[in-house]
């Protein structure tokens, strides 16, 4: 048990008051590139994260994923900038919030796990000891309690030989150990969304699906929400409970998991999908046959300056999807798609 | 492995010419201002262990040197009288380390003095002028290679966390710093302040000097490290975590500044022995009596010194090993960083 009971209650109310834990609006970022010129990275990008709910993000290499991430709590390059847009957290925007009140919430209300586990973790300082200083870094609690606390997170995480890792080197781990260790200083402080940014990209498929395991039992004892970024859709099915898809800073679609893992709408949703081998050998689509690709690519040589970012690529085009932006069409209540074939 | 053991070789070496050095007081036959009058620029006498007569001693003799007849400045053995080495006798009072009181020396004749590095214009002892002078040249490196990477640490830590403006502002200033010839800086300098001081704060004075004018190369190469460390995956996992500017600075960055500094300081300590004696060569260092290396040397500037008497040249000679076992620690540290980066890529940490 890693949060106190009062503390579980509190995010099971939260859950049921159904009040948006996290709210992203019409979110711009831009990298500055040699000149003064502004690549866009994101470009209005907007979704709800409700309480112990695990949003997955898709979208391919460049989509904006990473950049979604780490404007979440700040942590961008310093080439970056963000040019518009909100990200409410607790009734606070954390794009106004000052270094130290930043610094107050990275971990303690928002923890960010990193791509590479292996680069993540101080190559010279034992693994308990760095989640220690997470615990450390958010209010020191005396030595004591300090240990105990560590050491009760790495029994969580590490039921089996708990010790033995926690006084390990990051190099004495294997990478799904050590991506155990970055979800321990993860979780340290208990908070309440954890944004994961391609945890498992480095990891073999039984480790994937590990790791998965652990974030699921996580989410079920704490209520954390989760943003969990990939470009595996296939990590997402009866992983996620919202899925946004990403295309070139733009959000395609948004919505529940089963309808958009399901049947998805957004002729890029579709195309991703199909490009994804599938994992029993369906009739016709075995070893011998060829893989769908999506033809083109999205570097920003591509994109048009007016129009549908996607029309290049798309396979199911409209005269009308050259000469304006679709804006995002309601299906259901939660269900959104940027596509003129759903605009009314 | 091989690069650690060359490293530890090199300590090895260091630490033992520095124990001779810094025990001078015990390996030192006498006082090093001890004047004998009577024997200005004594050649280098020697051990034997054969008399005149053909007869063997077990224990090493000298024989004493007197004044060749029809000569003034030519010596030769007193053939007649074996003077028996004693080992670990009672002699002339020093402070071991500094302040331990002691009255035991390595070596030293019971009836007349021994001169094993030959003696300088006042008959003071050589030997002991180049070991006790090397304390005073290497403090002198020590200290201001200390006081030169104190300030290097500190600014390019500043220049490298903050960045902007103030990086800017730094490191111009660095390279101007670097442009300046700095030898004739320390000249004018040393012009500025008054020529007569007391040996002690001469000392501090130069020291102070040389420290401080260094500082632009170490910080420009400490910025360069904090720069790169900042942008570490680790580092912006554990901002992504909540880690304070101050810890991640302390854990983080200063760790890696290390192997940097080790390399600048076994560059550095040389280089500032040799500005010492430079100073103190030109007779703007360390003030007689009291021996440095470099004004040991400095009175090679009469000819007549520099054409009769080699073993003035000595003090010279002496640095050439603390040299060398600098510059090969400077270069296998360089090596083991680079073995540690190898290293570190293949285990991929």
């Amino acid at each position: 048990m890693i949060l106190p009971q009062h503390e579980l209650e509190d995010g099971r109310k939260q859950v049921q008051r159904m009040t948006a834990i996290l709210e992203i609006h019409d979110l711009h970022v831009s990298y500055r590139s040699s000149g003064s010129e502004l690549s866009p990275a994101l470009k209005g990008v907007s979704f709800r994260l409700m309480p112990g709910e695990i949003m997955g993000v898709l979208g391919e290499s460049g989509s904006g994923k990473s950049t979604l991430a780490g404007s979440l709590v700040r942590l961008l390059p310093g080439n970056a900038l963000v040019t518009g847009g909100t990200v409410q957290f607790e009734g606070k925007d954390l794009l106004q919030a000052n270094p130290d009140e930043l610094q107050a919430i990275r971990g303690r209300h928002i923890s960010l796990i990193f791509q590479e586990p292996s680069l993540a973790l101080h190559p010279t300082i034992r693994v308990g000891e760095q989640v220690r200083q997470v615990l450390a870094a958010h209010g020191s609690r005396g030595k004591r309690t300090l240990n105990e606390r560590t050491r009760q997170i790495f029994a969580e995480i590490f039921p089996e030989e708990t010790d033995r890792i926690s006084r390990s080197y990051p190099h004495q781990l294997s990478g799904g150990q050590r991506q155990r260790v970055l979800i321990a200083q993860a979780i340290a402080c208990g908070p309440s969304v954890v944004v994961a940014d391609e945890p498992t990209a480095s990891l073999d498929p039984t480790t994937q699906m590990e790791i998965l395991g652990v974030f699921r039992r996580l989410r079920e004892r704490l209520g954390l929400a989760m943003i969990f970024i990939t470009h595996n859709p296939a990590l997402l099915s009866d992983f996620a409970d919202h899925v946004l898809v990403l295309y070139a800073g733009e959000v395609a679609e948004c919505g529940p998991a089963e309808s958009v893992l399901g049947l998805p709408r957004h002729p890029y949703t579709k195309a991703l999908f199909q490009s994804t081998p599938a994992v029993s050998g369906k009739p016709g689509t075995g070893r011998k046959a060829k893989l769908p690709v999506i033809l083109g690519d999205s570097s920003r040589s591509s994109l048009p300056i007016r129009g549908c970012c996607f029309e290049p690529r798309c396979t199911e085009r409209m005269e009308i999807c050259k000469e304006r932006e679709p804006s995002p069409a309601n299906l259901s209540v939660s269900h959104t798609v940027s596509c003129f074939k759903y605009e009314s | 492995m091989r690069v650690r053991r060359v490293l530890t070789r090199w300590l090895v070496t260091l630490g033992v010419l520095h124990g001779i050095v810094g025990f001078a007081g015990f390996f030192a036959p006498y006082d090093p201002v001890e004047q004998d009058r009577k024997s200005p620029y004594l050649p280098p006498m020697r051990f034997h262990l054969i008399d005149g007569q053909g007869h063997f001693h077990a224990r090493p003799f000298v024989y004493a040197l007197k004044l060749r007849e029809g000569s003034f400045d030519r010596y030769v053995e007193n053939t007649t009288e074996p003077q028996p080495v004693r080992f670990f006798m009672k002699g002339a009072r020093y402070r071991l380390l500094g302040f331990l009181p002691c009255r035991r020396h390595l070596f030293g004749l019971e009836n007349t003095r021994i001169y094993l590095l030959g003696t300088d214009a006042y008959g003071r002892d050589q030997l002991s002028r180049l070991l006790f002078g090397g304390q005073v040249s290497l403090l002198a490196g020590l200290l201001g290679a200390g006081i030169t990477l104190s300030i290097g640490l500190c600014i390019g830590a500043v220049a490298g966390s903050f960045g902007g403006w103030r990086d800017s502002l730094l490191m111009r200033l660095a390279e101007l710093f670097m442009a300046l010839p700095w030898l004739y800086v320390l000249f004018a300098i040393r012009a500025f302040l008054p020529l007569a001081v007391s040996p002690l704060r001469a000392f501090f004075l130069i020291i102070t000097v040389i420290g401080i004018v260094g500082w632009a190369r170490p910080a420009r190469l400490v910025r360069g490290v904090v720069l790169s460390a900042k942008e570490r995956d680790f580092v912006r996992a554990a901002r992504g975590f909540g880690a304070t500017h101050g810890y991640l600075f302390r854990r983080h960055i200063l760790p890696e500044t290390s192997s940097v500094l080790l390399t600048q300081a076994a560059i550095l300590i040389p280089q500032y022995v040799l500005a010492e004696m430079t100073l103190s060569f030109l007779g703007l260092g360390v003030p007689e009596p009291v021996p440095s290396w470099g004004n040991l040397l400095s009175s090679l500037q009469q000819y007549s010194v520099l054409v009769s008497y080699w073993w003035i040249y000595l003090p010279a000679l002496a640095m050439v090993p603390f040299f060398l076992g600098y510059l090969g620690l400077a270069s296998s540290l360089q090596e083991r960083g680079a073995a540690y980066k190898i290293e570190s890529r293949i285990w991929g940490i």
